[in-house]
Formats: structure tokens, sequence, C-alpha cells
């Protein structure tokens, strides 16, 4: 369980987004959207420890994140980012295994316990048969699931994710997030992510937070975001816009 | 139970391969060893060089010239070529680019001026400077140069903006180096020009020594640091979620990187694209970047490419020497060249 209590976050004292109260529960989804620029990124970006909070706590059970080590907090949170990055010879088992590092000793070299954990998450999330790839090799989608495998055998109780979905297309898109529904069902996961695609943050998640201009507009569960306004404000979009984006496919005529 | 056991095949397919480029690494070594004591205007049967070595017994010339000449440059030239690619290896680390090193940075030509300046202003006072006083200065030097390139790179978000403000500032302290050099002319200095362009024949037994204690320590420092090496191999921010503490971490990469480049340059002169070129081989050889075998593998192919180009450097125009920098340009810079076709290719595709 992670409790963000009264968080204010931003970059040198500079507060971007202020005043977050959030608890995440052990099986939960729970996705940040809002527009560009709104300040999603830094509210994961502090989560996780690589900024620290400007005003607030972050409380994992009942101890506050700061107080934490570094290698301690990487046993309580895992991070999945959209990083870009071209990281050549590694194979996707050397990525996964790179989950455990805060449980190897010195030298990171892997006992049969970790081996068998980084086998079980490439399981998992069905990356098995790219182990011995090279992970440039990989398209977008798969390259996010062996991320997440890594993030899953760091074995911790909550997992932040940084726009997960954005880059695949949309089967990659459905199959990430439904994993990512199983997981947190299945091992009692806390998920706290974000996603610039509403319609499918709606279909995910357990409760969705509105970030806009630096303050959270509201908390809601999916179902208040249904008809629509809340999003059309959220996004200042027009009728006109709104209409055009339409959640019910099934109206417009597009097969689903 | 298939896939496994392919997984497994494989497995022991890549250790296999790393396996023989150790074994390989370590024969050209020995070789080039057994070979560049040998060779030289003075010739040493191979048959005699075990009792020379190990018993110290022999012609009272031979001995003389492998004691006292070879030997000692023959294992600077190995230690420090294997500093090089270390510290080539983490300044590629710390910038996320492959086409840096000690050398293009500027680093080098730093601890170069450095050292020179130290040389020619206490000279008169002090006679000759001893190894631990070269090394120092030489790290003022290397380290006043890459403050300079962190505050840069702070600006200077771009690679190649970095890239050409590293060899500027390379020319810049090349040019003052020249120019305290040529103003202070006089005896005490014949050997400094030859110096400041790179070169062994100035190996002694206190350089050997020195060297190989501030080589040794950071390489085993160095080897320490790769488990949260291969983490920051996956960017900054995803090494601080799995715990590695990235600002001490950065510090340390820094410091032992310009540590290990000025030991090079103090005792050698600065030396060119060894740093870029061998990490680059050896990741390509290993087909792997995991840094547990990477690092003693880089150490082991730059210490037998300085002292094979060093070799060259003795026997190509004999008994004219030429500079170690040449003999590593002519190989270095097309291997370099090649790295930047290939990374283009692989953009263009991607």
């Amino acid at each position: 369980m992670i409790r963000l209590s009264d968080l204010s976050v931003g970059y040198h004292k500079e507060t971007v987004v202020k005043d977050l109260s959030l608890t995440v529960k052990p099986g939960e989804i729970v996705t940040l959207i809002g527009p560009n620029g709104a300040g999603k990124s830094t509210i994961l970006k502090t989560v996780c420890g690589a900024l620290a909070p400007v005003a607030g706590g972050i409380y994992i059970g009942d101890r506050r994140m700061t107080d934490l080590s570094d290698a301690e907090r990487a046993r309580q949170i895992a991070v999945v980012l959209t990083e870009k990055k071209r990281t050549e010879l590694l194979t996707c088992y050397d990525v996964v295994a790179l989950g455990r590092y805060p449980y190897t000793g010195r030298l990171g070299v892997l006992s049969d316990e970790d081996r068998a954990r980084i086998e079980e998450a490439m399981e998992l999330t069905g990356v098995s048969e790219f182990a011995d790839r090279d992970i440039t090799t990989l398209s977008d989608g798969q390259r996010q699931r062996v991320y997440l495998a890594g993030a899953i055998c760091q074995d911790t109780k909550v997992i932040v994710l940084d726009e997960p979905t954005s880059y695949l297309d949309i089967h990659h898109k459905l199959t990430l997030l439904l994993l990512l529904r199983k997981l947190a069902e299945e091992r009692k996961l806390a998920v706290l992510m974000s996603m610039h695609e509403v319609e499918l943050a709606v279909k995910i998640s357990d409760r969705i937070v509105m970030v806009k201009e630096g303050a959270v507009q509201g908390i809601v569960s999916p179902d208040e975001l249904a008809d629509g306004d809340r999003i059309a404000e959220l996004f200042n979009m027009s009728p006109e816009l709104m209409e055009f984006f339409s959640f019910d496919f099934g109206k417009r005529g597009i097969d689903t | 139970m298939k896939p496994k056991t392919m997984k497994e095949k494989s497995k022991s397919k890549s250790n296999s391969r790393i396996m023989a480029v150790y074994i390989l690494l370590l024969t050209a070594l020995l070789a080039t060893f057994v070979v560049s004591v040998c060779f030289g205007n003075v010739k040493i049967p191979a048959d005699r060089l075990a009792r020379l070595l190990f018993f110290r017994e022999g012609e009272e010339t031979e001995l003389a010239i492998l004691w006292k000449i070879r030997l000692p440059r023959v294992l600077l030239a190995m230690i420090l070529g294997g500093a090089l690619a270390l510290s080539g290896y983490l300044l590629q680390t710390f910038f996320e680019n492959p086409i840096v090193g000690p050398f293009v940075l500027g680093i080098s030509s730093g601890a170069k001026l450095s050292v020179a300046a130290v040389m020619i202003l206490f000279l008169d006072k002090i006679g000759r400077m001893s190894s631990f006083a070269m090394v120092i200065s030489a790290f003022v030097g290397a380290f006043a140069v890459t403050g300079f390139i962190l505050l840069a790179a702070r600006k200077l978000t771009s690679p190649s903006s970095l890239l050409v403000a590293g060899i500027m500032i390379g020319y810049i302290c090349s040019a003052v180096t020249e120019l305290l050099i040529s103003s202070a002319e006089d005896a005490h200095i014949v050997g400094l020009h030859g110096w400041s362009q790179g070169s062994f024949s100035g190996a002694g037994w206190d350089y050997v020594k020195v060297s190989a204690i501030v080589v040794g320590i950071s390489f085993l420092l160095v080897f320490f640091l790769s488990k949260p090496i291969g983490a920051y191999l996956m960017g900054e921010a995803y090494a601080a979620s799995v715990g590695v503490s990235v600002r001490a971490f950065r510090v340390m990469l820094i410091l032992l990187s310009s540590l290990l480049a000025a030991c090079v340059t103090a005792f050698a002169g600065p030396i060119s694209f060894i740093g870029i070129a061998v990490p680059f081989l050896v990741k390509r050889a290993l087909s792997t970047a995991r840094p547990i075998v990477v690092i003693p593998a880089c150490f082991l192919m730059g210490a037998l490419m300085v002292s094979l180009c060093d070799f060259c450097a003795r026997q190509l125009l004999a008994p004219t020497e030429l500079k170690i920098g040449v003999v590593t340009s002519f190989v270095g810079a097309p291997i370099v060249i090649y790295m930047l076709l290939k990374k283009t290719k692989e953009r263009g595709i991607s």
C-alpha cells in the first residue's frame, strides 16, 4: 500500500502540482490523466524517489519514504519508465535481471533464487521466448513487457508506470493493460500510473486522478467520467471535439 | 521443458564465447610481451628469456637491456593501456555516449598542461619531479577539465556539441602547453617536448611501481562498480529506481576516470583513440555489454593495444622512434570513424 499525504511535487522547491492526497491499496490500479505538462510525470518521479517532495509525505505501509535508504526503497517500489534508450548488447534476460538489483550482492551475481524469480516474471509477462534476444531487436510492445518483467521480479508491493502504453499499437496497448490488471489482482500489487488514452484509462482503472494546471481536479471512479463533462473540462474540449471523441464506439458505427 | 534447454544451450554458448575472448586476449598479451622484450636493436633470443627473466642470469648487456629498458617500458605500456581503456569506458558510461574518451574530451590535454606547468615552474627548485607529484599534478589538470566539461554539459545537451567543446578545450590546453614549453626552452626540459607528444621511452621502474599502485587500486574500484554501471546502462532514472545512489555513483565515475587518465598522461603523455576504440571492440567481441565481463576485458584489450602500438612505434622506422600517438591514431581513428558510420546507419533505420 502506498499513501500520498498532502503531497506537493516540483523541481528545485518550485511546485508543479500541489496537495495530492491519495491511497493506492493492494490490487488496485490508479491512473493519472490530464493534459500534457500538467505534472503527471513529476508526481510519478517523486513517488519513485527520483525527485524529493516539495511538501507533504509519501508513506509505504507506515514508513515515510524519505526515511528509507535507496536500497530499501527499491524493495518497496518498482518503476517502469518510458525511456527510449537504446542499450546495445544486453539480452532481455540481462535487462529483466536488473530488477534483482536490490537483492544481489556487491558484484550483482545472481543466485538460484534470483534466477527463479526472473524466469517466473518473464513467464508471467510472456517474454520467456525473448530471453536471449538483444533488447534493441524487440518491438516497443515486447520491450515494454520486458521492462514490466524487470519491475515484477523486483518483488515490490507497488509498481509505478509512466505512460506505459504510449508508442504502442492498439493490440499491444490492450495486451499490456490486461496483463497489469491480472498482475494487480493475482499478486496484490498497488499500481500507480499515468496514461494519455482516457478511453483506456477508464476501462482499466479502479480510480482516476485528474491533474490539470498544477492541481488535482478530483479523484473519481471510471463511472463518474463516463458522461464526458469532466473530461471535456479537464482537456479543454469543445462540444464538437467531444462529439467526435465519444466514448461509445458502437454509437458511431465503428466495429469494436 | 524444451525452451529451458534451449535457453541453457545459448547461455553456455555465450559463456564459451566470453571464455574464448579472454583466452585469446591473455595469449595475445603474453605473445606481445615476449616479442616486445626480445626484439629491438639488440635481439634477445626467446630461449634465453626465461633464464634472464626468472633467474636474472645471463650476459651482462642482455640483462641490462632487459631489466633497465625493455621490461619497465613494456609493463608501463600495458598498465597504462589498460588504464586508458578503463578511463574511456567510465566516461562513456557517464556521458551515455560511446564516442567520448579522455583524449577527445580534452582531459588528457588538461593533465598534460598541468604537468608541464608544474615541471617548468618548479624544475629549477626541485630538480626532477617525483612520480607521485607528476600523477597528482596531472590529476589536478584532468579534474579541472572534467569539471569544466560537466559545467558545459549542463548547457550543451546534445552530445555532439559537448564533444566539440571537449575538443576545443583540448586544443586550448595543448596550445598553452606548447607556449610554455617554447618559452622555457632550456637544458632541463629537453625531454619535455617528446613527453608532451606521448611516448613510453622514458619508462623506469619508479613509473611502473607508482602506476601499478594507482591503476591497480582504481581497477579494483571500477570492478566493484560493475553492478551499478549495469543498472546505469538503462538510464539514470532507472538506476535510481532499483536502488543506485546515483549522485555518489556519478562522483565515483568522474573521479576514477580522471585519475586513470591523469596517470596515463603523467607517465606517457596524451595517447589518442584507445579510450574510445577499446571498449567498443571489447563489447563487440564479447557480444555483451554486461560490465562485470566487459571491465576486465577492457583492461586486457587496452594493455594489448597500447603495448602493440608501442612496439610498432619502436620498430617501424627503427632506429628512429615514432611517437605512440602516431601509431594509435593509425589504429584507433579508423575504428572510431567506423563507429560513427554505424551509428548514423542505425539512426537511419530507427
